[in-house]
């Protein structure tokens, strides 16, 4: 099949199993687990004190610790053999249909009709050996999507294409040789063998093409580079490091040597710290990595990674807010990023949910008409523009009012809060600024509450109510009798928007 | 108390409901003062002001539901149903009737000897939280069943 110059690879409407290696490109962690043991174990014993259990291991004798590694790693073998025979997928018309486990079965049904989002993510290991894993998000609460691991890139695009264009209502040939046409001939099934083929697979042809994307933005390198290093998080490390230091340069060798002794009976501890606050700039980096978005006629295309790529389709009208914030050290760049609720996004928030990490101000308003066309106002001294760069009550948003002081004393005088013809729009933060847009026609549900001193101070909470992501529109502490009156508003607003959006 | 009163039918939570939970108080801490009082007469008097505590806790929690109990309360309306909760920490939601995704109706051990019930009413949003306690048995499957038809008619997509 290696030889045939163009196979095309196609969806599966028979059962159809992941690609053989699957279960074994998950072992990473695993064989990382066994090196940092033996690393543990050759470390001087100063880093991590004496052990007695490490010694018990010295007394078996060579030949009954390689055995046992080999029946482990036997037994790993066979599991991962049989799991992959029960690890199945297929799509039909209207649903796809996704059946594994070993002793409990689990056997999966997602309609078309309710798929949210599509993403093929290729992890570093994956993409490697030209593998990516499929990720089909459907609305109908956690669990409800399909995440097949691993396919073929082919394969997985091919899956996705037809997806996507079941969902928008297509009828495609029922078999595969109707799919792929005269003449070309289709992909054979996912074998060991492909391993090699694959590597560094580029983009393989697919029985139904990709429909054809315009791309919008693109974040340049150097820009992303520049927001993270300017992040607040860098802000907070580096304070800590120049306290520490001042503090040794003050206090002289007292505290010295106390930093220098904590660091040296936890140098483990301090590996785990480096590499959490590493672990955030790097998702940031790698997340924002060629971060382009693409729109598409089955919605919006997202693509971003260095190491782990990831290519998210979002279908049209899916999101459902977006909060669009710029910390304190971004404000002179002029720089904002967005994040969004999209339904069915229930796992790995952190890196589905950005629409845009780091953009201009143009870039913003470019995004935001994608995601939401409705409130579109792409001038960029229009009023959508004034509501970001804005606080207090210009613009005609309701403030809270001065008696919040007391129990809000950075945030109120930026807090408020304007519904628009479309959108509820919320501004908070003094330091990191934030405003949430949330259409009317996509409110769940609404709140007010009031707490005991909120009470006092005559101030009440609105809360809309949206679907989970990383976007909570919450407008604090605003005058009891203004949220009351617009929990009144909205609730007929959204009433209103439902009846102009369907679906 | 009137906080938030559009023109709306409010049924108030069933008074039994303060009896059910105050029983399920009561034998928390019923246990909590055995234990005291079994400390009190083998180590000392000292152990007394424990349990006189507790009953004063016990009374301070009984009056703070019964006056929870007597704040909650919900109303339907044509497309919305708005349930309000809480007295200190007080709260108003209003849920469209074509946002259920689903509803609960729940009834313990001791809400079915008092013949009552609670409703959950679930959106697609997890900060949805509306619930109605203290439903009399007999309305709440005609509630859910009113309920869930209205959201049919009503429903729309995400």
């Amino acid at each position: 099949m290696t030889s045939t110059p163009n196979p095309v690879y196609s969806a599966p409407r028979e059962w159809t199993r992941v690609h053989p290696v699957s279960p074994y490109l998950g072992s990473g962690p695993v064989v990382g687990f066994l090196a940092l043991y033996w690393l543990t174990r050759l470390a001087p014993s100063w880093v991590v004190g004496e052990n007695e259990e490490y010694e018990a291991l010295d007394r078996f004798p060579f030949l009954v610790l390689a055995g046992a590694v080999v029946v482990v790693v036997g037994a790993v073998i066979a599991f991962g053999l049989l799991s992959w025979r029960r690890n199945e997928f297929r799509i039909g018309d209207d649903a796809m249909y996704h059946r594994k486990g070993i002793l409990f079965r689990q056997h999966r049904q997602s309609r078309l009709d309710r798929i949210e989002a599509v993403d093929v993510v290729q992890p570093i290991v994956a993409r490697i050996f030209g593998l990516a894993q499929l990720n089909v998000q459907v609305a109908g609460g956690k669990g409800s999507g399909i995440a097949l691991q691993y396919l073929r890139l082919g394969d997985a695009e091919a899956l996705r294409n037809e997806i996507l264009s079941l969902a928008a209502g297509a009828k495609l040939p029922h078999t595969v040789a109707e799919l792929s046409g005269a003449g070309e001939p289709s992909v054979g099934p996912a074998s060991l063998r492909d391993l090699t083929t694959n590597l560094g697979a580029a983009h393989p042809a697919t029985a139904v093409p990709a429909a054809p994307e315009r791309d919008v933005y693109t974040v340049p390198t150097n820009r992303l580079l520049g927001s993270v290093l300017l992040s607040t998080q860098t802000a907070s490390v580096v304070a800590a490091a120049v306290a520490l230091i001042v503090a040794a340069v003050i206090f002289g060798s007292v505290v010295g040597e106390a930093i220098l002794s904590f660091i040296g009976t936890s140098l483990f501890a301090m590996v785990a710290f480096v590499v959490a606050v590493g672990g955030f700039f790097w998702n940031r980096f790698n997340g924002g990595y060629k971060f382009t978005a693409a729109t598409s006629s089955d919605g919006l295309r997202l693509r971003h990674g260095l190491l782990e790529t990831r290519r998210q389709t979002v279908t049209p009208g899916r999101v459902q807010a977006v909060l669009v914030s710029q910390p304190l050290l971004w404000r002179r760049f002029g720089w904002y990023r967005i994040t969004m609720n999209v339904a069915g996004y229930y796992e790995d928030q952190e890196r589905v949910s950005t629409l845009l990490p780091v953009g201009t101000l143009d870039e913003v308003l470019t995004a935001l008409s994608l995601v939401l066309p409705d409130v579109t106002d792409r001038d960029p001294q229009g009023s959508l523009a004034r509501a970001v760069t804005g606080g207090g009550d210009e613009d005609g948003f309701t403030p809270s009012p001065k008696r919040a002081r007391l129990m809000d004393p950075w945030q109120w005088r930026r807090r408020g809060v304007l519904a628009g013809e479309h959108a509820l729009m919320i501004r908070s933060g003094r330091l990191t600024r934030e405003i949430v847009v949330v259409p009317h026609s996509r409110t769940q549900s609404l709140g007010v509450r009031q707490g005991p001193v909120q009470r006092m101070r005559g101030l009440a909470t609105l809360a809309v109510h949206s679907t989970p992501g990383p976007v909570h529109p919450l407008a604090k502490n605003l005058d009891t009798n203004a949220a009351l009156h617009l929990l009144d508003q909205q609730a007929e607003r959204a009433r209103a928007g439902r009846g102009s959006v369907r679906g | 108390m009137t906080w938030y009163e559009p023109n709306a039918d409010w049924t108030y939570a069933d008074r039994r409901l303060i009896v059910t939970r105050c029983i399920g108080l009561w034998i928390f801490l019923g246990i909590l003062m055995a234990a005291f009082l079994v400390f009190a007469l083998l180590f000392g008097s000292g152990w007394y002001i424990g349990l006189a505590g507790v009953a004063v806790l016990g009374l301070l929690l009984t009056w703070v539901t019964y006056r929870a109990v007597t704040a909650h309360a919900w109303a339907e309306r044509e497309d919305d149903l708005i349930v309000k909760r809480g007295r200190l920490w007080r709260s108003v939601t209003v849920v469209p009737y074509g946002r259920m995704q689903f509803v609960e109706v729940t009834a313990g051990p001791l809400a079915r000897a008092f013949g009552l019930a609670s409703i959950q009413l679930h959106t697609a949003s997890p900060g949805t939280d509306a619930s109605l306690s203290g439903v009399r048995a007999a309305d709440a499957e005609t509630l859910r069943d009113r309920i869930t038809s209205r959201g049919e008619a009503r429903l729309a997509g995400l």
